[in-house]
């Protein structure tokens, strides 16, 4: 996965691709605590019942703090898909394929689809969650740098005859 | 409350520009001062200014004194920039409008525009990536540019049977008229055979589907009717409605992706405070960043039945001669698409389309509409102006 180091000494980047994630910098960590033992979660509210996507500190609904980390469902429906040839971010692999995915039960979101054979991927096919490393973030602590790994996640086909693997 | 009348309008140059984002800006001002020339920048009170990438690839914040300095502007009323991506322009003048109407400021310069094309090609693109949700869609590569717009039209093709060929019509259509519009990014007219067999990018969408990067700016005047008298000797024309909707940001959130509610909340909101229905529109610039977009807002804005955009603009409904004639200057498709800059563009021709003054008059045209839609279909921004009479 080729992050912002590709540019390092070339020019000025700014563009982090990832969220931030430790503790220091961001209260939704256990979102990606969980993604690191491969579970897929967000938040939902206990006082009204609201499930949000993105995970939140606060429900957007009826504004509680009340909320729980719940499980959803690792394996998702491809609605529809689109193969990026053309102005796919740096950083990112081209052709770059994202889906909109069907999450039973919770949502139907757009996610990255990777370990895809090219042009494989079609409407109805079942994905899964894939869960992977990213760029640690280099925060500053007093004097020290200290690297916080970070993970990040796509979805990538069950059917092994898509997969690359 | 007082009435609000759009007074001037100009244009630098759009496209792929060698100057900075400053120098557009005078251009446009300047443009914009020479269009109507009853009013100079000694009569502007207020400035705002529309932009939406001007941190990351102009390296430039306090953008608004920055212009107004470089335009012998001096502020009495408001000078501040406004953000909401694509729609800058047009939320722009909906401030500014709010601010006349309600007696802040009496005489408004309204500015937009945007330099996308840097010297690393890749740059405008990665920047993107901070328009949708950054954290949960931005991460897994979905910027603006066609992914979404591609799902939609699939969707919008097996919902409805939308046809790429139907689709393709609105970007010959938009480069025929682009073709007057010295200020355009483009102007060649293209046939359905060329659009059809274009390169992909983002399959059902090709080339000729997708609006360019464009670096650009516009302005326009805007001033309370008292004032208007007197700065302009044209006709008057007023906004007379607006509506700006936002539903969901996240993909995740979106219910229908074929199904713009927003755009119906935003201009039956908009409609209603003109006093019209979609009957009474014969011009209007929509936001026509892809093909697939044009044929869905005819839809949402009541320029035709839900699902019948296709067969609309097939039929010439959407051109000159057809119920209303959609982005009669070429739209975003032909003029490109510098963000900030989209929504005072599309202004600008709308007034000068209800003074009987465009490049191509649409007869009889009493009322006129412009919409932009924002982020990932996100926001939804309608302005409906008329002409006195
Ligand atoms: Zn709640």
């Amino acid at each position: 996965m080729r992050g912002i180091s590709r540019l390092e000494g070339k020019y000025a980047v700014t563009m982090d691709l990832y969220p931030p994630q430790g503790k220091e910098f961001t209260r939704i960590q256990p979102f990606f605590d969980n993604l690191r033992q491969n579970r897929f979660t967000t938040t939902k509210c206990k006082k009204c019942g609201k499930l949000s996507y993105p995970p939140r500190v606060i429900c957007p609904e009826c504004l509680s703090e009340d909320l729980e980390w719940v499980d959803l469902p690792k394996e998702g429906t491809v609605v529809e898909s689109v193969v990026e040839e053309i102005g796919v971010p740096i950083g990112f692999e081209t052709p770059l394929v994202l889906a909109m995915v069907e999450i039973p039960g919770a949502f139907t979101f757009i996610v990255r689809i990777i370990n895809c054979k090219p042009g494989a991927l079609q409407a109805g096919d079942k994905v899964r969650l894939s869960v992977f490393e990213v760029e640690p973030f280099p925060a500053e602590f007093g004097r020290e740098t200290v690297e916080i790994a970070r993970v990040y996640f796509a979805f990538e086909p069950v059917d092994p005859e898509k997969r690359i693997n | 409350m007082r009435k609000v009348c759009i007074i001037a309008g100009g244009m630098s140059q759009w496209g792929i520009r060698q100057a900075t984002l400053r120098e557009m800006f005078q251009e446009a001002g300047k443009a914009c001062f020479e269009d109507n020339p009853m009013v100079t920048n000694k009569d502007i009170d207020g400035l705002i200014v529309a932009s939406a990438y001007t941190e990351r690839l102009a390296t430039q914040t306090h953008l608004a004194p920055l212009i107004a300095e470089s335009l012998g502007i001096k502020t009495r009323s408001v000078c501040a920039r406004v953000e909401l991506l694509c729609a800058s322009g047009s939320s722009a003048i909906i401030m500014a409008y709010g601010l006349i109407k309600s007696g802040v400021a009496d005489v408004v310069m309204v500015a937009g525009g945007e330099k996308l094309n840097t010297p690393q090609k890749w740059e405008a693109f990665y920047s993107q990536l901070c328009s949708v949700d950054h954290d949960f869609d931005g991460a897994h590569g979905l910027g603006l540019p066609p992914a979404a717009l591609a799902m939609v039209a699939k969707l919008h093709m097996k919902k409805y049977g939308t046809t790429e060929e139907q689709m393709a019509m609105v970007s010959v259509k938009n480069r025929r008229n682009g073709i007057n519009n010295p200020k355009g990014q483009f102007r060649e007219c293209i046939d359905l055979n060329t659009a059809m067999c274009a390169k992909v990018v983002a399959k059902p969408l090709k080339l000729y589907d997708c609006c360019p990067l464009t670096d650009g700016a516009a302005a326009v005047i805007l001033a309370c009717e008292e004032k208007a008298k007197y700065l302009t000797d044209r006709p008057l024309v007023y906004i007379m409605g607006t509506g700006q909707c936002t539903l969901y940001n996240a993909s995740a959130n979106k219910v229908d992706w074929t199904s713009w509610e927003a755009l119906r909340i935003a201009s039956q909101k908009a409609y209603k405070e003109a006093g019209i229905t979609p009957d009474h529109i014969k011009v209007a610039q929509t936001h026509d960043c892809f093909t697939i977009s044009e044929i869905i807002e005819y839809e949402e804005l009541g320029f035709c039945k839900k699902g019948e955009g296709g067969p609309f603009v097939e039929s010439g409904q959407s051109d000159f001669g057809g119920k209303v004639a959609v982005n009669t200057d070429g739209g975003l498709l032909s003029c490109g698409h510098p963000f900030g800059g989209t929504g005072i563009r599309q202004a600008i021709e709308i007034m000068k389309q209800l003074q009987g003054r465009a490049m191509r008059n649409v007869e009889d045209a009493q009322f006129g509409l412009t919409q932009n839609f924002s982020g990932m279909i996100a926001a939804q921004t309608v302005l409906v102006y008329g002409r006195e009479i």
